[in-house]
């Protein structure tokens, strides 16, 4: 039998916990899944890393076949889907069925790094590498940042995507894109997300954590451990720093961060954001998922 | 003596691929590796090896990359280390990585003056320990100068 799995018409992190719960309701029992994004009408990068992490769990939940995914009917998201590199990487995790397009070269497009795969320390340069020639004129004339902002950003996108390599047991991806986000800013953005379907951060740290914690360790905990507190499962103290190094950048830059892992959602909120700084008991989801969001400088406030 | 290390050439050799950027904890270690071994030693006891980091032509360094070069390079004391061809995106990775580590480094800045980077405290030690030692002088202004050319 298969079971499906909507995914939701507007897909991303506020979406996430419906599609999260569809997806573990479904795969509980091993069945081969369908994933359904034939009615989707917008993805943001953070859903498509999260729809190919789900696939990636999919595939090691036990059923014989890859799960199969319905690509969207529409005709410009299916295209914006193919410029993001989504299909690319879904090839090896889905069967898709519908009419996929081929993507374009990549020239003028909103999408600074494709959806890409990461899986080992090469991958982080190459991604560092292609950003840096991509993004600097968008990030100093479309978001105002100051030129200095763009090797803090790739600074940040290194560190977030080395999370996958040294963290999650598994490979992930990431994605980073300027938009308009018109959900309480009203103003462009430049956004990184990474996702994978690996260990997520309880297991990661709770060798290291977990007795510190007691009774209290969880999700939550282990992501509060390694945002707030930079707490690494190394116990080396140099370690733990690139989560801090993020934040730093954040604050100054008036930027988002928020980390699902397991059951629990840990963000930094900005004043120009109505996010919720901590959220447990959501359906669970392997792995962790990364946002983070930098606005266009000026006054960001609500 | 006084070693040259261009750090971005050091790079190209680590990685493969053409990147001119510092970054993972892989890539830092193999880089450190490497200047590790390119640091001669002092030939006399007493004698104080001075090597000079040239960053010039690196793109960015992460806070990774910050911590498995500079810090652990601190830490190690192969030779006294004054990083140079810094951009400010540089200093913004190495500076809160040496801090927090209660480390701090020699660095000269582009008119050739010496300034230090990283927590005060040990930043006033290592200017003093340089004085003392007589490989380094106070100048007129309140900066510092290498005795060695």
């Amino acid at each position: 039998m298969t079971r499906l799995v909507e995914v939701p018409a507007q897909f991303d992190d506020r979406s996430f916990d419906q599609f999260a719960g569809a997806f573990a309701a479904a795969a509980a029992d091993g069945e081969r899944l369908l994933f359904d994004a034939h009615a989707a009408e917008w993805a943001s990068p953070y859903g498509l890393v999260g729809l190919l992490a789900a696939g990636q769990a999919a595939r090691r939940s036990g059923a014989a076949d890859k799960p199969l995914l319905t690509a969207p009917t529409h005709g410009e998201v299916l295209s914006y889907w193919a410029r993001a590199g989504f299909f690319r990487e879904a090839a090896e995790l889905f069967e898709i069925h519908g009419r996929v397009p081929k993507p374009k070269a990549e020239d003028e497009s909103d999408v600074l790094v494709p959806v890409t795969a990461v899986r080992a320390a090469e991958d982080v340069h190459a991604v560092v590498s292609k950003l840096q020639q991509r993004a600097s004129a968008i990030l100093a004339s479309e978001l105002g940042l100051d030129p200095k902002a763009t090797m803090g950003f790739a600074m940040a996108l290194s560190e977030a995507c080395q999370n996958i390599v040294e963290h999650a047991g598994t490979s992930g991806w990431v994605a980073v894109q300027a938009y308009h986000w018109r959900r309480t800013l009203a103003r462009r953005v430049v956004v990184i997300a990474v996702a994978d379907a690996g260990v997520g951060f309880r297991h990661s740290l709770e060798p290291t954590q977990g007795k510190r914690f007691g009774a209290r360790w969880g999700d939550a905990a282990a992501l509060e451990a390694a945002l707030i507190q930079g707490v690494s499962r190394f116990r080396d103290p140099g370690r733990g720093q690139g989560l801090a190094g993020i934040r730093r950048y954040l604050a100054r830059w008036d930027g988002k961060i928020a980390i699902r892992s397991g059951t629990a959602r840990i963000a930094i909120v900005p004043p120009w954001d109505d996010d919720v700084p901590l959220k447990d008991g959501l359906p669970p989801f392997p792995g962790a998922q990364v946002l983070i969001i930098i606005p266009e400088q000026g006054s960001t406030t609500r | 003596m006084i070693q040259h290390i261009d750090v971005h050439a050091v790079l190209q050799e680590s990685v493969a691929g053409v990147y001119a950027d510092l970054v993972t904890r892989p890539t830092g270690r193999v880089v450190r590796e490497r200047i590790e071994r390119a640091i001669v030693p002092a030939a006399h006891a007493g004698d104080v090896t001075i090597a000079r980091m040239d960053f010039a032509g690196v793109g960015c360094i992460d806070y990774s990359c910050a911590d498995e070069i500079v810090a652990k390079l601190v830490q190690g004391r192969p030779a006294v280390l004054v990083l140079s061809g810094l951009s400010d995106g540089h200093r913004e990775a190495i500076e809160p990585v040496l801090a927090r580590a209660g480390l701090a480094a020699l660095i000269e800045e582009p008119g050739g003056t010496l300034d230090t980077l990283g927590a005060p405290a040990a930043a006033a030690v290592l200017v003093e320990e340089l004085v003392a030692r007589q490989l380094a002088v106070r100048m007129p202004g309140g900066s510092i100068a290498l005795t060695l050319a």
